[in-house]
């Protein structure tokens, strides 16, 4: 995608160039990485072997390194599930491989900008996109997960009202029979009492979840399937070819329901399994790509140059691909957020988790009275699956020239 | 390779596909627990007998202590004689609560698939021919809408608005009206509309764009020239080389909501067909008709897939079928 090339060629600084290929100076992203993985995997294996299953993780901690009370006045209290730290892992790969190589060429960034910035609704889409990702990281840190009350079920969003027959109690004012929503809850409460803004910044993250670990799990399954298949021809080829149409063909869904029906429905099962069956497309996708590049005649000169087969393909074949792999996974995306929220609404899936999905389906019985539980997610999730939509195809235009552009034409 | 033989091949392929499909089930049904020996130790405990002596006495009569090999043949056979068991909690045989229950589902899924096939690419081809006027956004924007908007939420906006709030169409489906009434029909109408809107989304953008090839093709201008008429330009001239990449996006656009969509649909509107089976079986414990219903529609898939490529093949001369 980003090629690191100076406006002309005399300005080309090869000191630069030799000192970055030595074995001793890895890359800054690399660096970076290795830099932020260490102290998280080391925090893993301590959550493994040194924390209890009922000890919070970071309580713990703060015991062992005895700084309980700057912990405590910090509020640190999280205790990060197996699914967290792969969240978070992916979410360095995604500041250090795609948001850095974008910033340390200015130049390509540029013009990727002004293809895509033709596209509005491309730019609506990724200015949303962008909230719910700031919302998704950081807004469980502000707003606590929303508790069960049941005094309080039923609430109305602010300038909505409810009858009062429906409800326990009303928090705001009642008169004449309705209740009046309050800023206490601006968007509502739920049948269960829980506020339903809470409810979604915390289900907010989980999409956030969902949207990364299956995107890194396709990504890792679809670039080795696709490049290997497309590099090494024959057997190899044919092989992981008829794998790839069994997966396309396989019916995730409802295998999945089985799989639930027999271990039960948990989030890190649904990211799995979805992932796992997701790569069919991305790997075909990445092959024909793959193959087309190739045949390239600079593949050709990399090989008598001497480089391994590894080589070709990691610096040259993958890099000439990311444009078809970033699209296809940005229309893959969507995908996987419906089937959480649809399974949830079935009932079907892990009911204690705070995802947009499970509000919708909480909402259910009480639509009636009660549209707002609905609503509310509804739309966001709409929206949502709305702009990955409208980046996917804005990205096809931007990042692939020879694409048909419909902006352009 | 001749076109009879990439048939051929292709249906070697499918059959190939649907004993990996049943494969896993046995696997995944063989090595979790069964929840008919939990019950039968259960009620031996409460009955004051052994429960161990009952577990064996359930296994022996089911023949859960032959060899694996043994019991994967015999599940094999059952499948494919469509022996696939007893529904305890609908008291009658798996096949014939599917039955059943298909009846309803082919009600809304017929006018659906039609007024598919009808409207996408006549849709696509008008908004092609109309390029880039505030038509073609029109047409553009619902087939984005359609397609963005989740089926299920979009079946409880509808709902909301015209069941709850202007009181036009029935909530919930009515099992006993006659199926050939107007009531029948009108109550039907709101659930095909949610899946006609999301069939014909992706399937439409395919449409326009791959029309728009050929709206200023040499063959058109030639057309124009000797005066042929545009209705019957588009149906005769552009509509043919068109309905290569869309019957393979139309069908495969129908069969994934068939097998994805229609589940939420019927739990929304309550109607008894496949999709609400399936997850009332899930619900209810009820493992051979979970088995059943899951069989049904991953066989739909797998021959969905089937029809995809042949109905590529057959409209497509051009194909060659030496590399797949």
């Amino acid at each position: 995608m980003a090629t690191e090339q100076p406006d002309t060629f005399d300005e080309v600084n090869w000191e630069s160039v030799r000192s970055s290929s030595g074995i001793v100076n890895l890359a800054l992203k690399t660096k970076l990485m290795l830099i932020t993985t260490l102290p998280l995997l080391a925090l893993w294996l301590y959550d493994r072997v040194a924390v209890g299953q009922r000890e919070k993780t970071f309580v713990q901690l703060g015991k062992d390194l005895g700084l309980s009370g700057p912990f405590e006045t910090l509020g640190l209290t999280w205790n990060p599930a197996g699914l967290d730290y792969i969240f978070i892992f992916t979410i360095f790969l995604f500041a250090f491989y795609m948001i850095l190589p974008l910033y340390e060429n200015p130049r390509m960034t540029r013009y990727y900008w002004k293809e895509f910035k033709r596209n509005r609704p491309a730019v609506v889409s990724l200015v949303w996109l962008a909230f719910v990702f700031v919302v998704g990281i950081i807004g469980p840190l502000f707003i606590d997960k929303p508790e069960p009350d049941i005094l309080k079920s039923f609430q109305p969003p602010v300038y909505a009202t409810v009858d009062t027959a429906n409800i326990v109690q009303c928090v705001g004012e009642a008169s004449g029979g309705t209740c009046q929503g309050t800023w206490q809850h601006p968007l509502g409460t739920t049948g269960s009492g829980r506020d339903v803004l809470a409810f979604m910044v915390h289900g907010t993250t989980i999409t956030m979840k969902i949207a990364f670990i299956t995107t890194l799990i396709v990504a890792l399954i679809g670039i080795s399937v696709g490049t290997i298949s497309a590099y090494s021809g024959g057997w190899v080829d044919e092989t992981l070819m008829r794998m790839t149409d069994i997966v396309l063909a396989f019916p995730t869904l409802i295998f999945f329901l089985m799989i639930t029906y027999i271990y039960g429905a948990s989030l890190g099962l649904f990211i799995v399994i979805f992932a796992t069956f997701a790569w069919g497309g991305a790997a075909r996708y990445i092959r024909s790509k793959a193959l087309s590049v190739a045949e390239e005649e600079f593949i050709d000169a990399t090989r008598i140059s001497g480089a391994s087969r590894y080589r070709v393909v990691r610096r040259h074949i993958v890099p000439n691909t990311a444009s078809s792999i970033i699209t296809n996974l940005t229309l893959l995306v969507p995908g996987f957020l419906l089937a959480e929220a649809q399974l949830s609404f079935l009932g079907l899936g892990d009911a204690g988790l705070l995802s947009w999905g499970q509000l919708i389906a909480s909402g259910r019985s009480s639509l009636e009275y009660a549209p707002w539980i609905i609503l509310a997610p509804g739309f966001i999730l709409f929206f949502t699956i709305l702009a990955f939509n409208f980046l996917g195809d804005a990205l096809l235009d931007a990042l692939n020239p020879e694409a048909e552009s419909e902006a352009e034409k | 390779m001749g076109m009879a033989q990439y048939i051929s091949a292709r249906i070697v392929y499918a059959v190939v596909v649907s004993m990996i499909i049943v494969t896993a089930s046995f696997l995944l049904l063989y090595f979790s627990p069964n929840p008919n020996i939990q019950a039968a130790a259960q009620q031996a405990a409460l009955g004051g007998e052994n429960p161990e002596e009952a577990v064996e006495r359930v296994k022996e009569a089911r023949g859960l202590n032959d060899p694996i090999h043994v019991q994967y043949m015999q599940f094999v056979e059952n499948v494919y004689t469509l022996d696939w068991g007893w529904s305890e909690t609908r008291s009658e045989p798996v096949t014939d609560a599917i039955v059943s229950s298909f009846k309803y589902t082919a009600q809304y899924s017929v006018p659906w698939t039609v007024l598919s096939v009808l409207i996408a690419p006549t849709l696509g081809i008008y908004s092609a021919s109309r390029m880039y006027t505030w038509k073609d956004h029109l047409a553009t924007g619902f087939a984005f809408f359609g397609y963005a908007i989740p089926n299920f939420f979009f079946a409880i906006l509808l709902v909301l608005v015209f069941g709850v709030w202007f009181e036009i169409f029935p909530i919930t489906y009515d099992t006993t009206v006659p199926i050939l009434s107007l009531e029948n029909a009108w109550q039907l109408v709101l659930p095909v509309f949610v899946l006609v809107t999301g069939s014909i989304g992706g399937t439409m953008r395919v449409a326009r764009n791959e029309s728009a090839e050929f709206m200023n093709a040499d063959f058109m201008k030639t057309a124009k020239a000797k005066g042929v008429k545009p209705t019957r330009r588009y149906t005769h001239h552009v509509l043919r080389p068109t309905l290569v990449p869309l019957s393979t996006s139309l069908v495969s656009a129908l069969f994934a909501l068939f097998v994805g969509a229609s589940v939420l649909v019927e739990e929304v509107f309550a109607i008894p067909g496949l999709g609400r089976l399936l997850v009332q079986s899930i619900i209810s414990q009820d493992t051979s008709l979970v088995l059943g219903t899951t069989l049904v529609f991953t066989f739909v898939g797998v021959v969905g897939n089937l029809v995809e490529d042949l109905v590529f093949t057959m409209i497509d001369p051009r194909i060659s079928y030496d590399d797949r």
